[in-house]
C-alpha cells in the first residue's frame, strides 16, 4: 500500500482538501521553518480534520515541552476521536533527547490504555502522578518516528508504528542502513521488524524529459519508486511539492501505476496487512486464530490488546472479555466472521447488534463477538405500504427519529440505545404494546445469514416456518442481517410521569395492575421501583404513554394512574414518539459486573403475588424492580402465530440483582405465579428457562426447526434449544 | 443603573464531553444555526472524559461559519502563553476573525500538578497571568518586526518571533473573581467572563466586583467601559417561576434584562447541553432581551 501527500505551509487547508478530493491517502503536517510566519501545526490539523472526509492526518509534534506531553496525548485522542479515527502522531529530535522523546511516547501510549485501571503516572523527563486515563481514542493513533541518528532509529525500532525518513529523496542505500538500525532494534526489542511501516519523502516533477532521478515520465517514476517498495521495505510515499498538476499527475498516474507494478513483482503471499505490535499480540488469547481473521475484517477487528477493546468488550450491564470482535459492516462480511468462528466450535460466539441486551448473551468470556452496529441501515422501501428496511445495527431512537417525518412508528422497549437486532428477533415490549402489540408483530420478513452460511429470506411466504422461529427465538437460528416492517402511524403521545407512594407496596401494586387492566389499549404503564432507602417514602416511578395527542384523552387516561396513591411529584408532556425514545446519547458500556436478571410474565397482579414481590423489593436483594404491562394487542395474537407464545400476560415483570445465586433463589420463589418468561431480560441459564420462555408444543417445534436450520447447532450461545447441551 | 454600553451578545457554554465524541460539535453547530453569537467550552486537560478543548475549538471552527468561539476560560498553567498566541492567531486567521481568547489562572493545583504543569500559590498565579498576557500580545504585535525577547518571572523567551498577526483584535476575557484577579482584569482584559454559579451571594456580589474592575481599568488610564462583563449562567425553563433564571421565558427575559441594567452585564452565556433549550433561548429570549435593553438604554441616554 502506498500513500501520499503534499503539504504546503500557505494554503494548506486548501491543499488538503484537494489532497482529499484525489484520493490521497494521507497529508503530513509539519512546520516549514523557513517561512517566518508560524503557524500552530496543531491548530491547523485540527482545522483541516473539519475540512476532510478520508484522509489521514500525519501531524509533527516539534514545540514539546512548551507544549505538555500530557496535554498533547490528550489532544491527540480528541483528534482522533474528531477525525474518525485519521489521526497520526510525529515525534522528532526537535530539541528533545532521544530518551524524551521515548517518554512522550509512553505517555500518549498510557493515555489511550484504558485496559489498565490504575492512573497513568511516569518519572524520567515528564513526571506525572495520578493521571486518568483516556479518553478511548477512535483507533490505535499511529505513532511515528522521524529521524536518522542512530538511537533514534533505534527508538524507532523498539516503539514506533512508523518511521519517516527526515529529508527528501532519501537514496535506496542510506535507507537500507536505517532500515538495518531499526530491523535490529526491533528484532531486540522482541517486535517483528514488519510492525514499523518505513515512510519517504520524494520530490520532483513529472514531464516528458526524462534524466535524472524523479525527473520524468510516469514511467519514469515508477522505475524510480519501485525498488525503494520492493527492496526498502517502503510502505507510504510522501510526495512533497506545491505544484498542482505534480500532485495531480501523482494521483492519477504514478499511484496507480506503481501500484500495478508493486502488484506484478511482489510474491504472492507478502499481501500488506497491518501488523499489530508485539504488545499488542501478547495479549491475544490462545485458541484463537488471529492471522486467520478473513481479510475483510482485519481491519475493524479487535483484539484484547487494542487501544478500543474497553469500549467493545462489554454490554449494558454485563462486564466481557471476548477474544476478537469482528466488526461486520455487511452480508458478506457476516458470513466472514462467520466463518471465522466456526474455525472455533469450541469458543463461545455471540452477536451483537447494539449490545444493551438484558440477558447479557452479546457478549462473553473468550470468544468471538459478531458486532452489527455498523449495519445500521434505516430506509423507507414503499410508503404508502410504510415498509421499512432496518438493519441490525440500528437503534430504536434512531429508528424512531427517521419514521417521524412521515408520521409512523414502530413501538419497540423504553430505551433508545437498543439495537434492533436483539429486540426484533425476541419480541419487544415497549410504549405502544398495548395498542400496537409487539415489535415482532409488524415484522413483515427477514433476510438472514444460517449456521452453513448460506442466506434466506423468511416471510409469511417464504420459509414460513422459519419466519415463524425467528419471531421470538431468532438468535437460535442465524443471524439477521435485515429486517422489513411495515410501521403505523404515530403521532405525539402523552407522557405521563408519577412518583406514586407505594409504604404500601402490595395494595400499590395491585391496585396499579387493576387500573392498567381496566385501562383502554391507548395506555401503556411501566412502574419501577428499589429498595426502601433510608430516610425515604417507598415510592414508586410510574411512567405512562396515551397513544394520543388530544389533551382531554390524555387526561382522561391518566387521571386513574395518578389516583392510584399520593403523588409526590408528576409531570405530563406532549411530545413525539420520538422524543420519548431519544433517552440515551450512546456511549460505549462500561458496567462493573455480571448481575442477575430475571423476567416473569403474568396474567393478573393478584394479592399473592403483590405481597410477594413486596417481600422482594423490599429484602434489598434486587436493586431494580420493573413491571412493564403488556396484553391488549399482544393478546390478540395467536400464541401459535409465532415462536414468542406467552400471550395471555398482562404484565412482564423483571429485577435486577447484583448476586445472581440469591436472586435466583428469590425469584424461584415467585415461580409459581408467572405464566412464562420474557427472553430478553433474562440471565439465569438453567435449562428449565426454554420452557418457561416457550411453553408447551412452542419448544418442541422450535427443536425440530432448530434441528433442520442449524443442524451443527453453531448457534448456541443465546438460550440453546438444542436438547442436552448446556450453553456456554 | 450600572451599564457599560455594549451591544448584547448570547452565547452557549457547551460541555466538551468525549463520548459520544461528536456531541459538543452537534450542539455547537445547532447554537450556531439557532443564531447564538458565541460557543465556550471549559478547560480542564485533566478532566479524562473531555476533549481537549483547544482541539475541539479549532475542530469546530472549522465546522461553522459565523459563530465565534473562545476558551471559558483556558487553562494557562497547562498551556504555554507562547503556543497559545500563535494558535489564537492561526485559528483566527482560518475561521476569518471567529476566535476570542478566555483565560483563567488555574486552580485545580494538585491535579494541574499531577499533569505535570507547575504549582503555583494564587497570587503567583495572577502574576503569570499578568505576565502571559503580556507575552501573548507581543508575539500577536507584528507591527514591531523585530523579534522580542521576553524574560519574566514565570515564562521566558528567547528572541520571540512574533506572528502570525491575528484576523482581527482578538479580546482576552479573563475568568477572575478575587480581588487581585479584577483588578488584572481592569488592567489588561478586554473582557470579563466569571460564572454566576461561582457567586456566593448571587447576582449582587456583581457590585463589589465591578468596582475593583473599574478601579484596576482607571489606575491603568483606562476606561471601565473597556472591559466588557459577561456572565456563565445556568437555569431552568419551568411553568412557574422558582427563583432567578427558573421560570417560563418571560421572567428570564426580565431577570437578563436586569444583569444588564444593574450590574452592566452585556454578555450572556448559557450554560446548556441541550440544543431544544438552546433554541428557545436563542430564539425567543435573547431577541426579546436585547429589545427590552434598547428601550431602557433609550430612555435613560438621551
Amino acid at each position: 500500500m502506498i500513500t501520499t501527500t503534499s503539504i504546503a505551509p500557505d494554503r494548506a487547508s486548501v491543499r488538503a482538501s484537494q489532497a482529499d478530493d484525489l484520493g490521497y491517502d494521507l497529508a503530513l503536517l509539519q512546520h516549514d521553518s523557513v517561512h517566518a510566519d508560524s503557524a500552530d501545526i496543531w491548530t491547523l490539523g485540527s482545522w483541516i480534520a473539519g475540512q476532510t472526509d478520508q484522509l489521514q492526518l500525519a501531524v509533527t509534534v516539534a514545540d514539546i515541552p512548551r507544549r505538555l506531553p500530557s496535554v498533547l496525548a490528550r489532544s491527540v485522542i480528541s483528534l482522533d476521536l474528531l477525525s474518525g479515527g485519521r489521526m497520526n502522531l510525529i515525534l522528532g529530535e526537535n530539541n528533545l533527547s532521544v530518551d524524551a522523546v521515548g517518554s512522550v511516547i509512553e505517555i500518549v501510549r498510557g493515555m489511550m490504555d484504558l485496559s489498565e485501571r490504575k492512573a497513568l503516572s511516569t518519572g524520567g523527563y515528564f513526571p506525572l502522578r495520578g493521571v486518568k486515563r483516556g479518553p478511548i481514542p477512535a483507533h490505535d493513533v499511529p505513532i511515528w518516528i522521524n529521524g536518522a541518528g542512530p538511537e533514534i532509529l533505534q527508538l524507532a525500532g523498539q516503539k514506533a508504528d512508523s518511521w519517516l525518513a527526515p529529508y527528501q529523496n532519501m537514496r535506496l542505500e542510506d535507507l537500507r542502513i536505517a532500515n538495518q538500525f531499526i530491523d535490529q532494534a526491533a528484532t531486540d526489542a522482541g517486535r517483528d521488524p514488519r510492525e514499523i511501516r518505513r515512510s519517504i519523502v520524494v520530490s520532483g516533477m513529472i514531464s516528458d524529459a526524462s534524466d535524472t532521478f524523479l525527473q520524468g515520465t510516469t514511467r519514469q517514476w515508477v522505475d524510480d519508486l519501485l525498488p525503494f517498495v520492493l527492496q526498502g521495505g517502503v510502505g507510504t510515499v510522501l510526495l512533497d511539492t506545491s505544484d498542482v498538476d505534480t500532485i495531480d499527475a501523482f494521483a492519477r498516474e504514478v499511484v496507480p501505476a506503481l501500484q500495478e507494478a508493486i502488484e506484478r513483482e511482489r510474491p504472492v503471499d507478502s499481501s500488506a496487512t497491518r501488523i499489530r505490535r508485539a504488545d499488542v499480540r501478547a495479549k491475544r488469547y490462545a485458541g484463537i486464530e488471529y492471522d486467520a481473521v478473513p481479510a475483510s475484517l482485519r481491519d475493524s477487528a479487535t483484539e484484547p490488546g487494542d487501544v478500543t477493546y474497553p469500549a467493545v468488550r462489554s454490554t449494558y450491564i454485563r462486564a466481557g472479555s471476548p477474544g476478537i470482535v469482528l466488526q461486520a459492516r455487511t452480508t458478506a462480511e457476516v458470513v466472514d466472521a462467520l466463518a471465522f468462528a466456526r474455525r472455533h466450535p469450541d469458543l463461545p460466539l455471540s452477536v451483537r447488534s447494539a449490545g444493551h441486551g438484558i440477558s447479557g448473551r452479546s457478549t462473553n468470556q473468550g470468544g468471538i463477538v459478531i458486532d452489527l452496529s455498523q449495519m445500521n441501515e434505516i430506509q423507507v422501501i414503499d410508503e404508502a405500504s410504510r415498509v421499512v428496511r432496518l438493519g441490525p445495527g440500528a437503534r430504536w431512537m434512531d429508528v424512531a427519529a427517521a419514521l417521524q417525518p412521515y408520521g409512523w412508528g414502530l413501538s419497540s422497549g423504553d430505551y433508545g440505545g437498543v439495537g434492533v437486532g436483539g429486540l426484533a428477533t425476541a419480541g419487544g415490549i415497549g410504549w405502544l404494546s398495548r395498542k400496537h402489540g409487539l415489535t415482532i408483530d409488524h415484522l413483515k420478513a427477514v433476510d438472514m445469514v444460517l449456521a452453513d452460511g448460506s442466506t434466506v429470506r423468511a416471510s409469511a411466504e417464504e420459509n414460513q416456518d422459519l419466519f415463524w422461529a425467528v419471531r421470538g427465538a431468532g438468535a437460535n437460528f442465524g443471524i439477521v442481517v435485515s429486517f422489513e416492517f411495515e410501521a403505523y402511524e404515530v403521532g405525539n403521545i402523552g407522557f405521563g410521569q408519577f412518583v406514586i407512594d407505594a409504604g404500601d407496596t402490595a395494595g400499590f401494586l395491585e391496585k396499579w395492575g387493576a387500573t392498567i387492566e381496566a385501562s383502554p389499549r391507548d395506555l401503556t404503564s411501566f412502574l419501577i421501583m428499589g429498595p426502601p432507602r433510608r430516610n425515604q417514602p417507598m415510592a414508586a416511578q410510574v411512567l405512562t404513554v396515551v397513544a394520543s395527542d388530544d389533551p382531554d384523552t390524555i387526561v382522561d387516561r391518566l387521571q386513574p394512574v395518578a389516583n392510584v396513591g399520593p403523588l409526590y411529584n408528576q409531570q405530563v408532556m406532549i411530545m413525539p414518539y420520538a422524543a420519548l425514545m431519544a433517552n440515551t446519547q450512546g456511549s460505549y458500556h462500561d458496567p462493573g459486573g455480571e448481575p442477575a436478571a430475571r423476567s416473569g410474565l403474568i396474567e393478573y397482579i393478584t394479592p399473592e403475588f403483590a405481597r410477594a414481590a413486596e417481600h422482594l423489593i423490599k429484602s434489598g436483594t434486587v436493586y431494580f424492580f420493573q413491571i412493564r404491562s403488556v396484553g391488549g394487542a399482544v393478546s390478540d395474537v395467536p400464541p401459535d402465530a409465532t415462536a414468542y407464545a406467552n400471550r395471555s400476560a398482562n404484565f412482564s415483570v423483571t429485577a435486577f440483582g447484583p448476586d445472581p445465586e440469591r436472586v435466583n433463589q428469590a425469584w424461584d420463589e415467585l415461580a409459581v405465579h408467572f405464566n412464562g418468561l420474557y427472553l430478553s431480560f433474562e440471565t439465569d441459564q438453567r435449562p428449565e428457562r426454554l420452557e418457561d420462555a416457550f411453553p408447551g408444543e412452542t419448544l418442541h417445534r422450535l427443536q425440530e426447526l432448530k434441528a433442520k436450520w442449524d443442524p451443527e447447532n453453531v448457534f448456541r450461545d443465546n438460550f440453546n434449544l438444542t436438547p442436552n447441551v448446556t450453553s456456554g | 443603573m450600572t451599564d457599560y454600553g455594549h451591544d448584547l451578545l448570547f452565547g452557549a457554554f457547551i460541555t466538551p464531553v468525549a463520548q459520544p465524541a461528536m456531541q459538543p460539535v452537534e450542539h455547537a453547530i445547532a447554537a450556531e444555526e439557532a443564531g447564538l453569537d458565541l460557543v465556550s467550552f471549559q478547560d480542564h486537560p485533566y478532566q479524562a472524559t473531555y476533549h481537549d478543548t483547544w482541539t475541539l475549538l479549532s475542530y469546530i471552527a472549522s465546522r461553522t461559519e459565523r459563530i465565534r468561539l473562545s476558551g471559558n476560560v483556558l487553562n494557562l498553567p497547562l498551556r504555554d502563553p507562547a503556543v497559545l498566541a500563535r494558535s489564537l492567531a492561526t485559528l483566527d486567521n482560518l475561521s476569518g476573525g471567529r476566535i476570542e481568547l478566555g483565560i483563567g489562572a488555574g486552580g485545580f493545583w494538585d491535579a494541574i500538578a499531577g499533569m505535570g504543569g507547575r504549582r503555583l500559590s494564587a497570587g503567583q498565579s495572577v502574576e503569570a497571568l499578568e505576565e502571559a498576557i503580556e507575552l501573548i500580545r507581543t508575539v500577536w504585535g507584528t507591527q514591531s518586526r523585530n523579534s522580542a525577547g521576553f524574560a519574566g518571572n514565570y515564562y521566558r523567551v528567547d528572541g520571540v518571533r512574533r506572528g502570525p498577526a491575528p484576523a482581527h483584535d482578538i479580546g482576552i476575557w479573563i475568568g477572575s473573581y478575587g480581588p487581585r484577579m479584577l483588578r488584572l482584569t481592569g488592567r489588561h482584559g478586554d473582557g470579563w467572563l466569571p460564572s454566576l454559579p461561582y457567586l456566593k451571594g448571587g447576582p449582587s456580589d456583581l457590585t463589589e466586583m465591578n468596582r475593583y474592575i473599574d478601579d484596576g481599568a482607571r489606575k491603568a488610564g483606562r476606561e471601565p467601559s473597556d472591559i466588557r462583563r459577561m456572565l456563565n449562567i445556568g437555569g431552568q425553563i419551568a411553568s412557574n417561576s422558582g427563583g432567578f433564571l427558573n421560570g417560563p421565558p418571560e421572567q428570564w427575559i426580565d431577570d437578563l434584562a436586569g444583569l444588564n441594567r444593574d450590574y452592566g452585564i452585556s454578555g450572556f452565556i448559557l450554560m446548556a447541553d441541550d440544543p431544544g433549550l438552546i433554541e428557545l433561548y436563542a430564539g425567543e429570549i435573547a431577541p426579546a432581551v436585547r429589545e427590552r435593553v434598547a428601550a431602557e438604554r433609550g430612555v435613560s441616554s438621551p
